[in-house]
């Protein structure tokens, strides 16, 4: 598999302290790569770099095949479209005088901007000036940017941050779009129920470490799923010592592996708590990635 | 014209610059020309101990230190506050824009516009004089080396303010150190010279080409071009160099 991003060792520090930590990211190429983390994990400070707007501290960068320099910026830039912290957008002016500076700005044709403008579905709005659009248009208007470009790459930075369940749901199909369009989307969130549909491959980085890649089935794999007891008595195994939450069947306990469900199973029995049945429960992704991220995935 | 030039005068569009600068050319000829309508003026206009068009530049001087830092602050504040407002900065760096090249086109387009201001008023204000009827000779040596130097006083500050309104993102402070510039640079005008050079500001009132002398007469005042050439060099060097400063660092200039 060809991976259109992909990093070495990337390091960013501010003074003594990392931010973003020994990164080693693979994006494959016409993927949604959901960029997942808590506030403050690195996730914008990566894109940042992926981008060059940030200098890495170490370690090194590939786009499109291409390390990233000073040498090779300019040559890959045309095939990265982005869209980082908040939409840009003159608020004076209206949404097509914004993207007629972004065609000057970048030497575009008027139809790669007619067709950016149709993939957002803008049309409408175009005309209006840009400060009384809703957020949820003004991250379209962003995304209008960063695809009239035509770009192989597409880097969003939260793009449905502050947006209504309507204003996401459309974020969401639009990504879907793209990657059916054949563009990759590398797209952060710190709400993994945002784009954990749309996304065919997730990276979830905590305090600047990347603690996981890979794809949505990868994840559960990696998770051990909670195991219910079901049991009438479940106050004389708590009183055992069991390290299980009492559950309307019983008890559930957490990260349980096979060989310490045989024993606990063994353990009650020696001890006379009936036990009427033992199963797995398949845990919810966001529980997984609250797991993952030492339960500080939302906010 | 550049690329980058061109952006700015698309940005500019219903940012009202032009109304604004209506405005104060209107403010200064207002404020320079209103005694051309009083009689004890009209008796010196064929009379050349009267200093008709004398008198006319100092009231010129005087309003340009009066408005010309507020609009030089306010001018520069606008176009720099859409890139704080926009996320102006990010969209032209990913564009290969780095901010400091934004602000060196932001003060080509502006300096232009406040060369154009100068040329207006001045012209205005000279018409003024000859619609008014004054028949004496017309100093064109004093106006010509007074606009010339109000226009470098103008784009030196023009330099300062771009660079203040980009680190500081809010415009407040801007404009309002282009108020407190227009008053040090009227009050520079009843200090001695050497107190207007200690500021930038002070520059407005150096320049004046006129200055009253004993018994209330104007005399022909001998600023010191050569520090007012250094000034403009030396801001200039120095925008330059910040400029290049913003380019290097991460993210915008603020």
């Amino acid at each position: 598999m060809s991976h259109i991003i992909a990093t070495e060792g990337l390091t960013k520090t501010y003074g003594a302290r990392t931010v973003v930590d020994e990164l080693d990211l693979r994006v494959p190429e016409g993927s949604i790569y959901g960029f997942l983390g808590p506030n403050g994990s690195g996730k914008s400070t990566t894109m940042k770099m992926l981008l060059s707007l940030v200098r890495p501290t170490r370690g090194k960068i590939n786009v499109l095949g291409r390390p990233v320099n000073r040498h090779t910026r300019h040559d890959l830039a045309p095939h990265i479209g982005s869209l980082i912290e908040a939409p840009p957008g003159y608020g004076h002016l209206t949404g097509r005088e914004n993207m007629a500076i972004v065609r000057r700005m970048l030497d575009l044709t008027d139809r790669q901007v007619e067709r950016a403008i149709t993939t957002v579905r803008l049309r409408e709005h175009m005309d209006k000036p840009v400060r009384a659009y809703s957020l949820g248009m003004k991250q379209r208007l962003g995304i209008a940017m960063a695809l009239a470009r035509e770009p192989r790459l597409l880097v969003l930075d939260e793009p449905t941050n502050g947006l209504d369940p309507a204003g996401i749901e459309e974020i969401r199909e639009l990504l879907v779009t793209l990657a059916g369009k054949g563009i990759t989307v590398m797209v952060s969130s710190h709400l993994i129920e945002e784009i954990d549909r749309t996304a065919s491959v997730l990276g979830i980085l905590a305090q600047g470490k990347l603690i996981f890649q890979g794809t949505r089935t990868e994840l559960f794999d990696r998770s051990v799923p909670d195991l219910v007891v079901e049991t009438p008595a479940p106050e004389r195994a708590l009183a055992l010592d069991v390290p299980a939450v009492r559950a309307p069947e019983g008890l559930r306990l957490s990260g349980l592996g096979e060989d310490d469900t045989a024993a606990l199973v063994r353990h009650l029995a020696h001890h006379d708590v009936p036990i009427h049945g033992v199963w797995r429960v398949r845990r919810s992704l966001e529980e997984v990635f609250m797991d993952l991220t030492g339960r500080r995935g939302l906010v | 014209m550049r690329t980058a030039e061109r952006l700015e005068l698309s940005k500019m569009r219903r940012l009202r610059v032009v109304p604004m600068c209506v405005v104060m050319v209107a403010a200064i000829v207002a404020l320079t020309a209103t005694h051309l309508g009083s009689e004890s003026a009209r008796a010196g206009f064929a009379d050349p101990a009267a200093q008709p068009w004398e008198q006319l530049l100092l009231n010129y001087v005087m309003a340009a230190a009066m408005t010309s830092p507020v609009l030089v602050a306010v001018l520069a504040g606008r176009q720099v506050d859409i890139e704080h407002q926009g996320q102006g900065w990010t969209l032209a760096r990913v564009a290969g824009l780095g901010p400091g090249r934004v602000c060196r086109a932001k003060a080509t387009v502006l300096g232009t516009l406040l060369v154009l201001v100068v040329l207006v008023q001045t012209v205005l204000l000279v018409g003024a004089g000859l619609l008014a009827g004054i028949e004496v000779a017309f100093p064109l040596g004093l106006w010509v080396r007074y606009a010339l130097a109000l226009a470098l006083a103008d784009l030196a500050l023009l330099c300062v303010h771009l660079w203040l309104s980009a680190r500081i993102d809010n415009q407040l402070v801007g404009v309002g150190v282009g108020l407190l510039g227009a008053f040090y640079a009227v009050f520079s005008l009843l200090t001695p010279p050497a107190v207007a050079y200690v500021l930038p500001w002070g520059y407005y009132a150096a320049i004046s080409p006129v200055a009253t002398g004993d018994g209330g007469r104007l005399v022909e005042a001998t600023p010191v071009y050569s520090l007012l050439v250094l000034f403009l060099t030396v801001v200039v060097v120095l925008f330059v160099l910040a400029c290049r400063r913003f380019d290097r660092a991460e993210g915008g200039p603020a």
